[in-house]
């Protein structure tokens, strides 16, 4: 029993990681349309300047920020090569964000070389009706509820979050109301950069991060955002949360080499379910 | 009369090369000859089907490891090249029939999904060989004749392709080519005018499965071995990005694509193993180049490299006052 309890709330924490990556391209996409694929580099990013501003001799906290922040700025770069040429279409953009997935490649070796690297983080684990979990876990957990938490606030109770939802709901009014829907698409990716960078300081010191790492951590975060056809957050969360519990498990009863699998055969399913009950007419208009 | 006369030449060019070329560009020209006839495919696909498909490396795994299996169980080579192309197009209408319901970007990444499974079992399972993969292929061989040099796989390599472009150009130019077009454009508007629109995109989907399986089969008689490892997430992205820079949906548009990339990439190869350059170089250097070019291209030239030029040449041959048509 404590070894289930272990694997749930380790899961918990794996899903966590993965809901704030998806959440980052739920926000991208609800705001411009586009699916951005260099989601996952920009955890890479931060979770590799996060090793070597540590390396450096730098604090706690202060080496987190500025990782974040660098990985806020690569995801404003992004955004500014995918949707700052006017009449890119969605899918054009995905091609350039892939295309800027596979720059970063470019950039990150030369920096950090490419062998996997790791960082120091919480040590020391907690006792929960007898199952020992890595306080880094929790932490984990907790970051992520603030900031869910904080997204819903930003969303719901700020102009700017408001002018964001107004681009998702309805670009041509929102432009209407004098909305700058570019500069808030650019801002979108600002802000999905910064929640993938969150997502990389946080998982850093549970698994060494190397530069190809981002396949893994995109293909996990469009999984669960699926489940939210990609634009509702909330339940994005909970495809998260079932997600890296589901793969912790198979993981941790013996099935780890299929981790991989069992996150992408749950994604193909969801999406082809999803899929056949949409209309294409639906599709096209938007 | 010219284009019989460009035609000619450069099937010329193409048959005298391998016999001037040393071994080591014969590697180039025949990895060349190969990535363009899975360029072909991704084309077809993406230009006229209006599908992104970021598993093209999967169906060239599914033909490499097709004809390697059969070739090492004693199945003739000849067989073992032919069931490539068809086991690869099989698995493609098994895979397409759920797939093809997504669209857009839930269809790329399932594609990209579909390939990253199939990597990561033929690393895991028994026959496939697991990480290691197979190895000690024969030689590709038709009765008594064995082809033992580069210049013979030279030969089928181009052979292949000049085969994947005359049926790609028969598609096109048919009554189902036309009715690709218009799927491409709207597939409501395709649908109401009573086109199968789930069946010809599953045949598209399976016809370019083919060629990269085909691709594939050759490319398995000519390195002699395959594993998972050579068969990246990051060579479909390659296949696109030449798509992409040759133009989507022109035949010689795949093939200008693929060499302008095969030979830029050379040329980068050659100059990072320089003196005094870092180890790390090459491969830098060759994500930099995909990444740059595949974000230059689709943003400044949607079009593609070879529609650009020829529009550019005909709007200046049409300039000239004396019309010579």
């Amino acid at each position: 029993m404590s070894a289930f309890l272990t694997y749930l709330l380790n899961g918990l924490a794996v899903g966590c990681a993965i809901a704030l990556i998806a959440s980052g391209l739920v926000a991208i996409h609800r705001v411009t349309g586009v699916v951005n694929f260099a989601q996952g580099t920009f955890a890479v990013v931060a979770g590799l300047c996060t090793s070597s501003l540590l390396g450096l001799g730098f604090p706690h906290g202060l080496s987190e920020l500025a990782a974040v922040l660098a990985a806020a700025v690569a995801g404003l770069l992004t955004g500014l090569a995918a949707i700052g040429r006017r009449g890119t279409t969605p899918l054009s953009a995905l091609i350039v964000t892939l295309g800027a997935g596979v720059l970063a490649y470019a950039v990150e070796i030369v920096l950090w070389g490419d062998q996997p690297r790791s960082a120091p983080g919480l040590a020391g684990s907690v006792t929960v009706a007898g199952a020992r979990i890595q306080t880094q876990h929790l932490l984990v957990i907790g970051v992520t509820a603030a900031t869910f938490v904080l997204l819903a606030l930003f969303f719901g109770r700020t102009y700017l979050g408001k002018a964001l939802t107004a681009c998702a709901s309805n670009p041509y009014a929102a432009r209407v109301v004098g909305i700058d829907v570019r500069k808030m698409g650019l801002l979108a990716f600002a802000l999905g950069g910064l929640l993938g960078g969150i997502a990389g300081v946080l998982v850093t010191p549970l698994r060494p991060i190397s530069f190809d790492t981002d396949v893994t951590l995109i293909v996990n975060g469009f999984a669960a955002a699926v489940f939210g056809a990609l634009t509702r957050p909330v339940i994005t969360l909970i495809g998260a949360l079932l997600l890296g519990v589901a793969e912790t498990m198979a993981a941790g009863y013996g099935y780890g080499s299929h981790q991989l699998e069992v996150a992408l055969g749950l994604m193909l399913v969801v999406m082809i379910v999803q899929a056949s009950r949409r209309s294409a007419i639906s599709l096209e208009s938007t | 009369m010219i284009r019989l006369v460009a035609g000619l030449l450069i099937a010329a060019v193409t048959l005298a090369l391998p016999a001037v070329l040393d071994d080591s560009a014969l590697a180039v020209y025949i990895l060349l000859g190969l990535a363009a006839m899975v360029t072909v495919g991704v084309s077809l696909l993406m230009g006229y089907a209006g599908q992104v498909s970021l598993g093209q490396g999967a169906f060239y795994a599914i033909g490499a490891y097709t004809a390697a299996l059969l070739a090492l169980n004693g199945v003739p080579p000849l067989a073992g090249l032919v069931a490539a192309p068809v086991v690869a197009a099989l698995s493609a209408l098994v895979i397409g029939t759920p797939l093809l319901r997504l669209r857009g970007h839930h269809l790329a990444f399932a594609t990209l999904a579909m390939q990253l499974i199939l990597l990561s079992l033929a690393g895991q399972l028994e026959f496939t060989g697991g990480d290691i993969g197979l190895q000690a292929i024969p030689q590709f061989s038709i009765g008594s004749f064995e082809a033992a040099g580069a210049a013979t796989y030279a030969y089928l390599t181009w052979a292949g392709l000049a085969l994947v472009m005359l049926v790609t150009r028969n598609v096109i130019t048919s009554r189902p080519g036309r009715a690709l077009r218009a799927l491409a454009t709207s597939e409501t508007a395709a649908a109401s005018s009573g086109i199968p629109v789930g069946r010809y995109k599953l045949v598209v989907f399976a016809l370019s499965a083919a060629f990269a399986g085909l691709a594939g089969g050759i490319y398995c008689f000519y390195t002699g071995y395959v594993a998972p490892g050579s068969f990246p997430v990051l060579i479909s992205i390659q296949y696109i990005v030449m798509a992409v820079v040759g133009g989507l949906g022109t035949i010689w548009g795949a093939v200008v694509g693929a060499s302008a990339i095969t030979l830029l990439l050379q040329a980068l190869n050659t100059l990072s193993a320089l003196p005094g350059m870092p180890t790390y170089a090459p491969s830098v250097l060759s994500y930099a180049v995909y990444a740059l070019v595949l974000i230059v291209v689709v943003l400044f030239l949607p079009q593609g490299l070879l529609p650009a030029v020829t529009d550019r040449l005909s709007r200046k041959r049409r300039s000239t006052p004396v019309e010579t048509r």
